[in-house]
């Protein structure tokens, strides 16, 4: 469609044609913004709700203005369970589980596409593997074995299942082919071992995907909920997402202080992937592009 | 190389495998060696009231101390103890549903509390047995397992009728019906002249069995379901006639959506459990006490009047004796009037001794609001739901029929004979796979 | 050069390496193996008995047999075929299209982009609480929604009726196609997915060169023609990688459904494989017929992924 000459043949004055120009994208923007709204729409009724009293937020409504500001209810949220202990959990856990995750994961990455060794392909049908087996069918023998090793109730316990999964070495092994194949051997022919091309030229050309597994990593442990649950015995070790449980009763939910707590637990979630956005894109590149 | 190792690998993992799931009878380890462990259920409001009682009797016990722990609901707590037994490692005891201590029997986890109750120091005496409510002791015998008690019940709570005064008054009708006649006709009155569903409720297992007890009838005659029989017949062809009629409203099950209806004037009657009171007194606000109203469940016969009772227990674990011994007389003391008084009132539970009907809290609570009286007055023909192997599978499939008689996609007969069919092949499934014989 | 030319040259070290990458994969596949290679076993080991809470007599096969045979076990199955079904492609195509808009727009695109993203990263439980509040039959906001375009209200999360049957109205047999209730699972779902394919071919998507779209447009394809003639098999690869793992995720996926259903097994139409697999486990005790749905079903996800590989790669073996 030519945009600068009308259907007749004739040209079309300047802002006729800015206008059909930017028509386009005009739309894209409101369908994107739509959109955007649509899929936050449920975090701003969450946030509503948890701005109102116990009767509005039962009552029925469309609207995500809250019917009245109540601020306190977040104090009350935060005091009625012991939210610094298990956020200071959270964090513990899942930030170890984010660093070991990372390391294991660039390791086997690394091994898997630039050594070489017999039982390399099964190697990574092996990582890849893992990523099949459902959690939730296999986590009875887990516990078992946590229990065998007297890890019950402890961090370990928390942190050591997490720290590796097939997933990142998937993701990481994407990154690493990125590079490309000379580099390698030209290295190598220069006298440079393997372990000191993984740290001098590998893992700085890969900097954003191992920023972007760490994040993962930190959200699937932050955001786990079954295996804390099982494996801790008391607050001492209690993780954020088992505090959420405290706000069902056994005649109802308390849904004005749920929604509080919801919105309190996925605050640290949303600014690291804040922090992490330029990572984020140019990691899902590497990893997504080739195959 | 790695061919052959791959298979070795899996091998021995087999084998450590059929070592690791095994575990033999007798003791488990304690979750915590210098502190009895309770794992307990409760929320934000009476968690507080639990600690200050927790405390006191620490301080006058001198003994291994308590510990109370919040751990989740009662799914969450199955699922921990479940997967503690597997472990070896328990705590010293936990609130526990009927259907789970038969779990826990199973896999030989609980321990059977005669020899507590019967102990010359710490027991209880005959005068004290017979001061209990004879419906919450029995419940906690397990007629499959010896009759013996495995659990010991720490409140109890009943089926009752919440109902909204104002509605009613609305539609003229002047009291909470009493027979379930009355009750369908008392619907009708108020969809007629309110246009809103009358009767809010979710499907679920244990009201249905209220309802079922209320006609006179059973869910279980120790061999054999009875869900096929007239009196539970009856009751599914009431909810068939009340959907068919525009009466009832369906709640979503686990969801507590039939008492936000009743406060908010969507709904005139609600079957709830007696403990849910609070609950529905805080939602509805400042004029509670005049806008809700309690009263038993219809009956067939309001002579011969029945209901289902429910509530906690305490399952004490095969741990250590000491740590047992501690769980025990706390338990113990709980249950005496000094304590279960405080208890009920603050929180809705009925306590489980009768002599604490006569304590000044009680008695000032049902001065200040008379309906509190009314599951009290239960208690003495509440009678408790079946302790079968394979409850919890019969559960679900009631709370399946229910939600497709209730949606209008199942006749009442139709799902009666499903109900009965399908409950007694379930219940033949749990006993045909016995129990594990390694754990 | 490529991969395959390096070996040659290097054949002489494969014994070298060997050391090295035992140390470099040890610790990650020491891991895998004992966190999920080894209860999977357990679990294939404990499938073979029957008995309940535990390890009861040997049954060899009799428990896939009884799975094989059982009508739940087939909708559970049927569930989860709905459930992949409805979930992953439509994911996937939403996600291409929200990425190639954003990849137009200029401005504003961080910003959208972490809009769309927010979903994926919150967790399940806590957005399923809210997605079941907005479904709520008598204060949510779908009733509303369609009371006010003049509808019926809809019962949702607990209406066993097939959409396709509702929408017909009544037209096609109930039982046809997925339940209402999946569908708002389903939809769910594919909102909490779609964020994570945006991110992703939105990426993909800026990587390409600039000359295969400009050249594309000289030639005079129209916005739609060059997405989806152009663009689209540009990014197969990545088609394939957000294929597999929306699947290995989707099969796998136990929180949305459990709290969105609030875990009762009230309606069997909602009923997934591995929730299944988790009622009969957990909730009834029935071990070693847990464990043989189980291990049932990740001979499906393992069957899928292979088939995805056959039928999305362009050929190139992943090594």
């Amino acid at each position: 469609m030519n945009i600068t000459r009308s259907a007749y043949g004739f040209p079309l004055p300047l802002p006729i044609r800015l206008l059909r120009k930017n028509a386009g994208i005009f739309l894209l923007y409101v369908a994107l913004m739509g959109g955007a709204w649509l899929f936050c729409w449920p975090f701003l009724w969450m946030l509503s709700t948890s701005l109102e009293t116990f009767q509005e937020a039962m009552a029925p409504g469309l609207g995500i203005w809250p019917a009245s500001w109540h601020w306190e209810n977040y104090v009350e949220t935060w005091r009625s369970t012991s939210f610094p202990r298990y956020f200071l959990n959270s964090f513990v856990v899942a930030g170890t589980v984010a660093v070991a995750v990372t390391v294991s994961a660039a390791l086997a990455g690394y091994a898997l596409v630039f050594l070489r060794f017999p039982g390399r392909r099964l190697a990574f049908l092996v990582a890849l593997g893992a990523m099949m087996v459902p959690f939730e069918a296999v986590f009875i023998p887990n516990f078992v074995l946590i229990a065998r090793l007297g890890w019950y109730n402890t961090f370990a316990a928390l942190i050591v299942p997490w720290c590796a999964n097939g997933f990142s070495i998937f993701l990481m092994r994407q990154a690493f082919l990125m590079i490309p194949a000379d580099y390698y051997e030209a290295a190598r022919l220069d006298g440079c071992g393997a372990v000191r091309f993984l740290f001098r030229v590998a893992l700085p050309l890969v900097r954003p995907t191992l920023s972007v597994t760490a994040v993962l990593a930190f959200l699937g442990s932050y955001n786990a909920l079954l295996w804390p649950l099982i494996v801790t015995a008391d607050g001492s070790r209690r993780v954020v997402q088992v505090g959420l449980t405290v706000f069902t009763t056994e005649s109802g939910v308390q849904l004005h202080l749920l929604m509080c707590a919801a919105t309190i637990v996925m605050l640290p979630s949303v600014l690291l992937f804040l922090l992490a956005q330029r990572a984020v894109s140019e990691t899902m590149l590497v990893s997504g592009v080739k195959g | 190389m790695i061919r052959y190792l791959c298979p070795a690998l899996l091998g021995i993992a087999m084998l450590l495998g059929s070592a690791g799931c095994g575990k033999g009878h007798g003791t488990f380890l304690p979750v915590d060696e210098h502190t009895a462990v309770f794992w307990d259920r409760q929320d934000t409001q009476s968690a507080s009231l639990m600690r200050e009682l927790v405390q006191a009797f620490n301080t006058q016990s001198g003994r291994m101390p308590i510990r109370w722990e919040h751990a989740g609901g009662y799914t969450e707590i199955f699922r921990k103890v479940s997967a503690g037994i597997q472990a070896g490692l328990l705590p010293a005891m936990a609130v526990s549903y009927e259907s789970m201590t038969s779990e826990y029997i199973a896999a030989g986890a609980a321990v059977p509390l005669e020899r507590w109750i019967h102990d010359p120091e710490i027991g209880l005496s005959e005068k004290d047995l017979s001061d209990f409510f004879p419906a919450a002791l029995q419940s906690n015998r397990y007629p499959a397992h010896g009759n013996r008690m495995y659990s010991f019940p720490l409140a109890k709570s009943v089926l009752v009728m919440y109902c909204n005064r104002e509605i009613m008054r609305c539609a003229g009708v002047e009291r909470p019906p009493e027979t379930w006649k009355a009750f369908l006709e008392a619907c009708r009155t108020v969809r007629r002249v309110t246009g809103k569903p009358a009767f809010a409720t979710v499907p679920d297992c244990s009201t249905f069995s209220g309802m079922v007890f209320s006609m006179g009838g059973e869910v279980y005659d120790g061999q054999r379901l009875q869900y096929d029989g007239p009196e539970s017949l009856a009751m599914l062809e009431l909810l068939e006639t009340m959907v068919r009629d525009n009466l009832l409203f369906m709640a979503s099950p686990g969801t507590f959506d039939d008492n936000i209806a009743l406060v908010q004037g969507d709904a005139a009657f609600v079957l709830r459990s007696s403990s849910s009171r609070a609950y529905l007194l805080r939602m509805a606000g400042e004029h509670g006490t005049e806008l809700l109203d309690i009263a038993p469940i219809p009956q067939k016969d309001p002579n011969r009047p029945a209901t289902v009772l429910f509530g906690p227990n305490v399952t004490i674990f095969a741990v250590p004796e000491l740590q047992q011994a501690v769980a025990w007389c706390f338990t113990r003391w709980f249950t005496e009037p000094e304590q279960a008084a405080r208890w009920a009132v603050a929180t809705g539970y009925i306590p489980v001794r009768r002599s604490t009907l006569a304590h000044p809290l009680v008695r000032e609570a049902w001065a200040q609001w008379p309906p509190n009286r009314v599951p009290y007055d239960c208690m003495s023909f509440a009678r408790p739901e079946p302790n079968v192997d394979g409850w919890q599978q019969v559960r679900a499939l009631v709370e399946r029929a229910l939600a497709e008689v209730m949606s209008g996609t199942r006749t009442a007969r139709d799902a009666a004979e499903w109900l009965q069919q399908e409950g007694t092949r379930a219940l033949e499934r749990a006993h045909r796979a016995g129990v594990g014989n390694g754990i | 050069m490529t991969r395959e030319t390096v070996r040659s040259t290097w054949s002489g070290r494969r014994q070298g390496d060997l050391f090295l990458a035992g140390m470099f994969l040890t610790p990650a596949l020491l891991l895998l193996f004992l966190f999920t290679y080894y209860p999977m076993s357990v679990a294939v080991w404990m499938s073979l008995y029957g008995g309940r809470r535990g390890p009861g007599p040997w049954v060899g096969l009799d428990n896939y047999w009884e799975a094989l045979t059982s009508p739940d076990f087939w909708m559970a199955l049927r569930v989860t075929v709905y459930y992949v079904g409805g979930v992953v492609p439509a994911s996937l195509v939403l996600g291409f299209l929200i990425a190639y808009g954003l990849h137009r727009i200029g401005p504003g695109r961080a910003l959208l982009r972490t809009c769309f993203f927010i979903p994926y990263i919150t967790s399940t439980v806590a957005a399923a609480m809210v997605w079941r509040a907005l479904f709520n039959p008598r204060f949510g906001v779908a009733n509303q929604l369609l009371l006010w375009v003049g509808l019926p209200a809809q019962r949702w999360l607990l209406e066993s009726r097939g959409v396709l049957h509702l929408l017909s109205g009544g037209w096609i047999p109930e039982d046809w196609g997925p339940s209402l209730a999946l569908c708002c699972v389903i939809l769910f779902d594919i909102w909490h997915l779609s964020g994570f394919m945006v991110v992703v071919f939105l990426a993909a998507l800026q990587a390409l060169p600039r000359e295969l779209e400009e050249a594309a447009r000289l030639d005079g394809a129209g916005s739609m023609t060059l997405a989806v003639r152009i663009v689209l098999p540009a990014v197969r690869p990545t088609l394939l990688f957000l294929a597999v793992t929306g699947v290995c995720k989707t099969l796998q996926a136990f929180n949305s459904i459990y709290t969105l259903t609030q875990g009762s097994a009230v309606l069997p139409e909602t009923q997934s494989l591995i929730y299944y697999a988790y009622a009969q486990f957990y909730e009834f005790g029935y071990w070693g017929y847990g464990s043989a749905v189980s291990v049932m079903l990740t001979v499906l996800i393992i069957g899928l992924t292979f088939l995805q590989f056959r039928v999305l790669d362009e050929g190139r073996r992943a090594s």
